[in-house]
């Protein structure tokens, strides 16, 4: 626990120096999947890890990747103390890879279209833009997904190896493979499924906060923020430190209360942090606006935990002070351009 | 003096060095606990399961039950007995076990899979008993591993949660599933001079403790099904450490003295 000059408390795992973190504005997520491909040509391209996706984008309302991940259980009680046990799912349920008819179609002469061999019946996002809701009015939104890097990480709690770790300088939470025996404990134990078992290689894998990338330790030496982050068209994530008073993640998580974390009752404290999705408002049947919210909060609440009514709350009324053409701090970090305020990544070298 | 009772004495005396050796024999057939190793010449007759080498080695049930280790299903084990036979050459220490498994189990290929799996335990130290479960820090393990998957590693634990592989292993497997029951041979040299290994002298008892994995059961790690210290007889002896005869003979002494201490108390009253 450390004490901010404002005296809000920015609770630390023990013997972390400093914890990443990452806020995600969902509103202006178009779910184009730039970010997974992004994650996907750096780290989880083959030897095993083709079905991984260590950064997903999921429809919401929707089962997700893996699928039905939120009942597969994990993370800790109701005091934070036990670890709650989780489910393994199988590949089918990450989606396998599908076989096409490549062959057929480029060098046997078949006129039919590229297509998957066999009639797929599940793979990620597969259920893509279905949401909720009746028309008109019907609901969705994006949500991307990583691994949290959690403050009170139960995948690091299950391994009775030890092999899962919180690193000192910056709490990203790694596997050591050199330790891990491919157990799977921390597969079934992360509820958010951000573990990863590869059959290849027989060990577990996830996303390491594209750490190489932080560290400066790319081709001409500079630091870059993570690679979904940087590569996503919309720019919706804001990448730094918890701790980082000065920096956008720690005023809109702690000061303004606008960035909340996915299923805060899993207790595993993530540090990936979501500005909740503003809908625009119902319609009548004659297609007018109408005085209710599209998404309704109850499903909100159920993602984001209570916290997100003031959030939501505070985000209306920062809006409405734009509107007016007065100033607000919550939206200006909100929509800036300036990589330098998406991305402080070195403010304690 | 009257010789009668110094007779009777010698015949109970007699009787009792002979019910010493014969009853342990019919009691139980070789000590609890005990492995008995056979000499092998040959060594090409104990590499393989069906060896006829193995024809000498009589094997021991071993009883299994959960590790109570504290990981999910650490006391949900399903193997309950596992039989382990051992032999050696001048070179070689072999094991052999056989359990019965109706799931064979060689694939860990998705999340949901894992391989069937035998350990076997031996103390670093041949002449110190670690505590069972994987060792401690200043009480170390060797641990013969193999799996479904044909792997066979050569491990250093102090401890649960702490094995490591041994690089440069010497160890060999040979395994077979048949009728419903797996069969794996492991084998190392006995004088394996290396730091970390176990160096069998030969000359004496070796503690051993086995593990078995049942994989469809997801059973890994600490969620197996363990025995509790048994020996490996490489003592000198016909089989295994004497305790148990000498029980019987401390037993039987005692009684010879307590018949000629009568029978001496008897003759005194009398006035002989
Ligand atoms: S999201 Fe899951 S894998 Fe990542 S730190 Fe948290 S518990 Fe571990
Ligand atoms: S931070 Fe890096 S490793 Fe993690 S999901 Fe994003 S791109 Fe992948």
């Amino acid at each position: 626990m450390s004490q901010t000059d404002d005296g809000t408390d920015v609770r630390l795992a023990d013997g972390i120096d400093h914890q990443v973190a990452m806020v995600m504005d969902l509103n202006k997520c178009i779910g184009c999947q730039t970010c997974t491909i992004a994650c996907k040509t750096n780290w989880t391209d083959g030897g095993g890890r083709e079905y991984m996706y260590w950064n997903n984008v999921e429809t919401k309302p929707g089962s997700g990747y893996p699928r039905d991940w939120e009942e597969m259980g994990g993370g800790w009680d109701e005091d934070g103390e036990e670890r709650t046990p989780g489910e393994l799912q199988s590949k089918e349920e990450y989606g396998r890879a599908w076989e096409f008819n490549h062959e057929q179609v480029m060098y046997e002469g078949s006129d039919e279209p590229l297509r998957p061999m066999e009639q797929p019946d599940w793979g990620p996002n597969f259920d893509e833009d279905e949401g909720a809701g009746e028309y008109p009015n019907s609901y969705y939104f994006y949500l991307p997904r990583i691994c949290n890097h959690c403050t009170h990480p139960s995948c690091v709690e299950a391994c009775p190896r030890s092999a899962l770790y919180k690193r000192e300088e910056d709490g990203i939470v790694l596997v050591d493979q050199d330790r891990c025996r491919g157990y799977r404990y921390c597969v079934e134990g992360c509820p958010y499924k951000k573990v990863y078992y590869n059959a290849m290689k027989k060990t577990s894998e996830k996303c390491i906060f594209c750490y190489p990338r932080i560290e400066g330790e790319g081709p001409e030496g500079e630091v870059l923020p993570p690679s979904c982050a940087e590569d996503c068209p919309p720019q919706l994530r804001l990448v730094g430190y918890l701790d980082d008073e000065e920096g956008p993640i720690h005023k809109l998580v702690n000061e303004h209360g606008v960035a909340v974390r996915l299923h805060p009752e899993y207790r595993t404290e993530p540090n990936v942090y979501y500005i909740p999705p503003f809908a625009p408002p119902q319609h009548s049947e004659s297609g007018e606006s109408i005085e209710a919210e599209r998404i309704p909060r109850s499903y909100l609440e159920e993602l984001f935990g209570p916290d997100v009514h003031e959030a939501l709350n505070t985000i209306e009324r920062e809006r409405a002070k734009v509107e007016r053409g007065e100033e607000s701090e919550v939206m200006e970090m909100l929509t800036t351009t300036d990589t330098a305020d998406q991305y402080r990544l070195e403010v304690f070298d | 003096m009257d010789r009668k009772p110094t007779l009777l004495a010698a015949l109970l005396a007699i009787g009792l060095v002979v019910t010493t050796l014969v009853v342990p024999a019919l009691v139980s057939a070789r000590p609890a606990y005990e492995i008995p190793v056979a000499n092998v010449d040959n060594s090409t007759t104990l590499d393989t399961v069906d060896g006829e080498g193995w024809d000498e080695a009589p094997s021991a049930g071993v009883s299994l039950s959960s590790s109570g280790a504290a990981v999910p299903g650490g006391d949900e084990s399903t193997i309950d007995e596992v039989r382990v036979a051992s032999a050696r050459t001048d070179e070689r220490l072999y094991i052999r076990l056989s359990w019965a498994d109706p799931t064979r189990d060689t694939s860990a290929d998705d999340v949901r899979q894992f391989a069937d799996a035998v350990a076997v335990q031996v103390p670093v130290n041949e002449s110190a008993r670690p505590p069972i479960a994987m060792g401690s820090t200043d009480n170390r393990v060797n641990v013969w591993y193999w799996n479904g998957l044909n792997v066979s590693q050569e491990l250093l634990a102090g401890g649960p949660g702490t094995t490591t592989v041994l690089s440069d292993s010497n160890l060999e497997s040979n395994a077979t599933y048949q009728d419903g029951r797996w069969h794996v041979v492991l084998s190392r040299p006995l004088d394996d001079v290396s730091d970390n290994r176990t160096s069998f002298s030969a000359e004496q008892d070796v503690d051993v403790a086995v593990a078995v994995w049942n994989g469809s059961s997801m059973e890994r790690s600490g969620a197996k099904a363990t025995s509790e210290w048994h020996y490996l007889a490489l003592g000198p002896g016909p089989q295994g450490p004497p305790y148990e005869t000498i029980l019987w003979l401390v037993a039987g002494l005692g009684i010879v003295f307590t018949t000629l201490v009568t029978i001496e108390g008897v003759r005194r009253t009398r006035g002989e």
